[in-house]
């Protein structure tokens, strides 16, 4: 998921444990992972059998079933932290979500060339490049139109998915800005620069064997295209320069953060901290200086956003009893938690959950093998040095998988909307993940898993 | 028959009330993109966009929403593939690529496809 902690931007000592799941003492019972069930299942099969009562009830369902695991926990639980916390993270997590859109939304890229297959994967690999340097949903955002367009009439649905795979979730492994289970680490004391240090060379086979896969495929249908006489210059046109400076301002953002820079103001108790006020006033100042001419070619609408926001907001809620319980799993079971377990746990959860929190649980079990606590620092960067297998393992899982659902991470609703607002018409749920991600990925992961986890 | 290139050539309005637009040409309607929806469905069933043609205009009535005005924002359009009903609609090259702006005063603004707005049929 997206940067989506600021509860850990406000005190990551004091959240630690709530983090990383209620004690044994206060466990919510098990049937409240029901309403996590029921969204997941909705969003699964919404589209395919009551496509129609669901574009229409989605928020409200989101939002109903948020508010049954909230009130559980305000009259049954009477845990106002844990709803507090995830409060904070999902505020967060839109502020970081949305000032990159509409900033990136200012921006207009045309590219002037013929769509091959080597384009393509040159363009990918330009994408999980610069996803590391603005997160994920930065050059989401900004390259998704783009890639549209220089594919033209030749687009077909596993270019967004690819696109998705790539830019959106795997490219972003390399750096703490890269993808927020990541930047998490960071607040907790993992070096900036032990990502991509330690990383680097999962990183690189991986995104090799999809991009291969991705070469192969394209080839194989742009074979069977009737070519056009168009010629193309070559030329590369980008318009909105000012937004690059509105993103780097969001960059910067991620940064303005209590724990890192004492200046940093706390504003606890308030479910936001000063970065998520910054975010929001750039995509607000970003959205009014726009160039119309940009927002008008970019059809820029509040909808994928409005549509993130209302489904997140349940997802994350009702998802809280789940990550409880996995936590205190994981911390009783650590003993029986190997290198690969921990990257098939929070790899697979990853899919479907919040990858944050996820990469919290599975980092605080590992880290309680070695007697360790993930509200200290110094256990933290001790751990990096005696259990980086472990950390390792658990940063590729929480990231990889991200791209595994149109779940697993913020920015993959978001393309496929825009994708589909530019008449591309893209699969479900159901197909996303049995069609693609399945056969795509999960042996491209189970590879890693052998070469570096097994 | 009132047609889209005569539309498009002398920059005529259509309008919109709740969900209906009303073009002043006629054409078979190929695909119609209301934002993320994609419709291809203009058969007289509950679903999609029922097409009604007038002597002079061409309604369509967006059957699962209640307001454009409230659906669309300020950058967005309605997009569609449509093609002269004297043409060919086998051959691609009479396909006509147009976006729909709701704007002030039940005002439709129709322009031909600016090729910056990406829309692949």
């Amino acid at each position: 998921m997206l940067l989506a902690d600021s509860s850990f931007a406000n005190s990551v000592e004091s959240n630690t444990q709530n983090q990383t799941g209620a004690s044994n003492q206060n466990l919510p019972n098990e049937f409240m992972v029901l309403p996590f069930l029921i969204l997941l299942f909705m969003i699964a099969t919404g589209p395919l059998f009551y496509k129609h009562f669901w574009e229409k009830s989605f928020p409200k369902i989101s939002v109903l079933l948020g508010s049954v695991t909230a009130l559980y926990y305000i009259v049954v639980m009477k845990d106002l932290y844990s709803l507090h916390h995830t409060i904070t993270e999902y505020i967060s997590f839109i502020a970081l979500l949305s000032s990159l859109y509409v900033a990136s939304g200012g921006i207009l890229i045309k590219i002037d060339k013929e769509s091959t297959p080597i384009a393509n994967v040159l363009f990918l690999l330009f994408g999980a490049i610069i996803s590391n340097v603005i997160g994920t949903t930065g050059a989401s955002m900004l390259l998704i139109r783009p890639f549209i367009k220089m594919n033209g009439e030749r687009i077909r649905p596993y270019h967004i998915i690819f696109f998705i795979f790539i830019v959106g979730n795997i490219g972003g492994a390399l750096t703490p800005i890269g993808d927020p289970p990541l930047f998490l680490g960071y607040l907790s004391g993992v070096p900036f620069f032990w990502v991509i240090a330690n990383v680097w060379y999962i990183w690189v086979p991986t995104l090799i064997m999809v991009l291969i896969l991705f070469f192969i495929i394209d080839s194989f249908k742009n074979s069977k295209i009737v070519k056009n006489n168009q010629t193309y210059t070559g030329k590369i046109e980008f318009k909105g320069i000012r937004n690059v400076g509105y993103l780097g301002a969001i960059v910067i953002a991620v940064f303005m953060d209590p724990n890192i820079f004492s200046f940093v103001p706390s504003m606890y108790p308030l479910p936001f901290g000063f970065r998520e006020l910054i975010m929001f006033a750039v995509a607000f100042l970003s959205y009014k200086n726009a160039n119309e001419k940009i927002l008008k070619a970019n059809e820029f609408n509040f909808t994928p956003i409005r549509e993130v926001a209302y489904l997140f907001v349940g997802i994350f809620l009702t998802m809280i009893p789940a990550l409880q319980l996995i936590a205190v799993f994981a911390k009783q079971n650590n003993e029986y938690f190997n290198v690969g377990l921990f990257f098939w746990a929070s790899g697979s959860l990853s899919s479907f959950l919040d990858n944050a929190p996820t990469y919290l649980n599975f980092l605080s079990a590992s880290m309680g093998k070695y007697d360790l606590h993930l509200n200290n620092k110094a256990d933290v960067q001790d751990f990096v040095l005696i259990g980086s297998d472990y950390l390792r393992a658990i940063s590729v899982g929480a990231v990889f998988f991200g791209a595994m659902t149109y779940i697993g991470n913020g920015p993959n609703f978001m393309i496929k909307s825009i994708a589909e607002s530019s008449g591309i018409e893209m699969p479900s749920f159901m197909i996303y993940l049995f069609k693609y991600s399945i056969p795509v990925l999960l042996p491209i992961f189970t590879i890693i898993w052998i070469l570096f986890f097994y | 028959m009132k047609k889209i290139e005569h539309t498009l050539k002398n920059n005529l309005d259509g309008l919109y009330f709740g969900n209906r637009i009303i073009l002043p040409f006629h054409a078979h309607f190929l695909k119609v993109i209301l934002e993320n929806e994609i419709i291809t469905d203009f058969s007289n069933s509950s679903e999609g966009v029922q097409v009604v043609e007038d002597d002079d205009f061409t309604s369509l009535y967006f059957l699962e929403i209640k307001s454009l005005k409230e659906k669309l924002s300020k950058f967005s359009s309605i997009k569609m593939v449509v093609c002269e009903k004297d043409k060919n609609i086998f051959d691609f090259s009479n396909h006509t690529k147009l976006v729909c702006y709701v704007k002030e005063k039940h005002k439709l603004v129709i322009e031909q496809l600016d090729q910056d707005i990406t829309f692949i049929e």
